[in-house]
């Protein structure tokens, strides 16, 4: 079998798909288009359930393509910082389950995870998207501390968009509950205060409200892969590829991120335009749909 | 997040006193009723075979792989292994747990092992690994019974040869009652607790756990409670299976 000729004789697509994965490749991208049947920019089917499971304060989950994570917040109290009295904490933390890829083994979190968690934990951190000034409680005695725990359950690829999508699911959907902050300086869960007499609020009161969020921060991988630009790769595509390019945006139209991940393409100008077009519009698809599903999720 | 910041949880909310009230449980079950279970197979694609299960706030999802060599320490083997790793989700109880193994977790594995040991054949794969990976995303009680029956779907839909489903189910004795498929409320309220895991086709109990003081006729009347349970999760687990590999 010549690996440069076409598909043919006894040889299966499938056998000639893990013989010569870059053979197989090339023959789908020289016709524009790629083995699951997209063109080279489009992107997978995406769904976002939120409130998926009820022992956290707020979760979700997100699917794209065969991707999937699930993120899920626990609310805690501590005191604030000296250094910054009036705001509470962001903690993320994500783990690749064992069952979302043959190579994850169960054990410390691997390479993969700590890499993910550091970028999800520093595109919500670096830019304005969540006011910390939100998580006081009161100044200089308590504030929130928001862990914001993500597993991915299936890994094929594009994980970080995945996992910040999941996220920030899970984040806009999270009301911060009501408490009291007793005299000793516990804070204890309290009812809600009626909305009517929202003015004479008791001593010590602080009132539930939901976590109000900037613009919603959006990743999107493309690859290089024979000269050719391709979004949203799955596991295989990513292995394939001369180059990843992840870029996050947000609606404002603001560049939060932009991730080269070395391989052995250059990505010029031009490319990195068109990534960041794809991203910009891409955004506003996920915000769009994120908006309809957790209006549909309040409505039911 | 600066790592001297030490954070505690809101005190929890108290739970319920009295789990039965004039013969209903809090969630309006008669006391040998299951949850309503929703069962699903092929929920991880990569995965040789996997299960999600939900009954009610219990869920969890298990994936399979395998069989793949085994590791060069574990050594020659005529028989298969199986490795069960079970993870419990940060958020799936009222306190978030750490990241990391914890004892909890590590004696549900082996006993989840154990369950389903002696319902896979495991002369089919010498040499080799399945590995079994439970993730229970939210624990609202009965979660290793839980957990043995989807692993066992999850088994069968990876096609791994097995002498029979194996199912499971719990009894709670709460105030002199006994309550199958108990939630977590009630198994805090238990003062005696039965873990039953069996073959129901074959009639074979392949797990017994049994917790408490029991009187000799009681503890018959809990396993027969269970059994029954059992069978009927294996009629829900067979028709889940066929419904996967038939065309609707």
């Amino acid at each position: 079998m010549d690996p440069k000729g076409e598909v043919g004789g006894s040889l299966e697509a499938d056998a000639f798909r893990k013989l010569y994965p870059h053979q197989f490749y090339a023959n789908f991208l020289a016709k524009h288009t790629r083995p699951d049947g997209r063109a080279l920019m489009q992107a997978r089917p995406v769904s976002v359930t939120p409130n998926a499971v009820s022992s956290a304060d707020s979760s979700a989950t997100a699917k794209l393509g065969d991707s999937a994570a699930i993120a899920g917040v626990k609310l805690e109290v501590a005191v604030p910082a000296e250094e910054s009295p009036d705001e509470g904490h962001l903690a993320v933390a994500v783990e690749m389950a064992p069952m979302s890829s043959p190579d994850v083994r169960p054990g410390r979190p691997g390479e993969a995870a700590q890499c993910l968690a550091e970028q999800v934990s520093s595109i919500l951190a670096s830019s304005d998207v969540i006011p910390r000034q939100q998580l006081c409680i009161e100044q200089g005695r308590a504030c929130w501390v928001v862990y914001l725990d993500i597993i991915v359950l299936n890994a094929d690829g594009s994980l970080l968009d995945a996992c910040l999508l999941a996220a920030w699911a899970a984040l806009r959907s999270l009301r911060l509950p009501s408490v009291i902050l007793t005299a000793d300086g516990n804070v204890e869960p309290c009812d809600d205060l009626p909305q009517t007499s929202s003015a004479a609020a008791p001593e010590g009161v602080w009132a539930g409200r939901m976590l109000q969020l900037e613009s919603q921060p959006v990743a999107q991988s493309c690859a290089m892969m024979g000269g050719k630009l391709i979004s949203d790769c799955t596991a295989e595509e990513e292995r394939l590829a001369d180059t990843i390019i992840i870029i996050i945006v947000d609606g404002r139209g603001n560049l939060l991120g932009l991730i080269k991940a070395g391989g052995t393409a250059e990505a010029g100008d031009m490319i990195m335009q068109q990534c960041i077009e794809a991203a910009k519009l891409r955004q506003q698809d996920l915000c769009r749909l994120l908006e309809d599903q957790l209006s549909a999720a309040t409505l039911s | 997040m600066p790592k001297d910041i030490v954070s505690v949880p809101l005190p929890r909310k108290p739970r319920p006193v009295n789990t039965i009230v004039h013969g209903t449980r809090l969630d309006g079950r008669g006391p040998e009723e299951f949850r309503p279970i929703f069962f699903s197979t092929g929920v991880i694609p990569q995965a040789t075979g996997s299960a999600y299960a939900e009954l009610h706030n219990t869920k969890l999802m298990v994936g399979i792989y395998g069989p793949r060599p085994s590791d060069r320490w574990v050594g020659f083997s005529e028989e298969g292994r199986l490795d069960c790793d079970v993870k419990m989700a940060p958020f799936s109880s009222w306190q978030r747990t750490k990241w990391g193994q914890s004892p909890d977790e590590r004696a549900m594995a082996g006993l989840l092992g154990v369950a389903l040991e002696a319902g896979v054949q495991r002369s089919a794969f010498p040499k080799a690994t399945v590995d079994v990976q439970c993730l229970i995303l939210e624990a609202g009680g009965s979660e290793l019974a839980v957990a043995i029956a989807a692993a066992s779907l999850a088994l069968a839909d990876a096609g791994i040869p097995m002498r029979d489903l194996i199912t499971s189910c719990t009894v709670s004795r709460v105030d002199n009652q006994l309550l199958l498929d108990a939630t977590s409320d009630e198994a805090f309220q238990e003062d005696g607790g039965v873990l039953l895991a069996m073959l129901p086709s074959l009639g074979q109990v392949t797990q017994l756990l049994v917790k408490g003081e029991w009187a000799g006729s009681e503890l018959e009347e809990a396993v027969q409670l269970s059994m029954s349970g059992c069978k009927d999760v294996d009629e829900i687990c067979r028709q889940v299976l066929q419904e996967a590999v038939q065309p609707a």
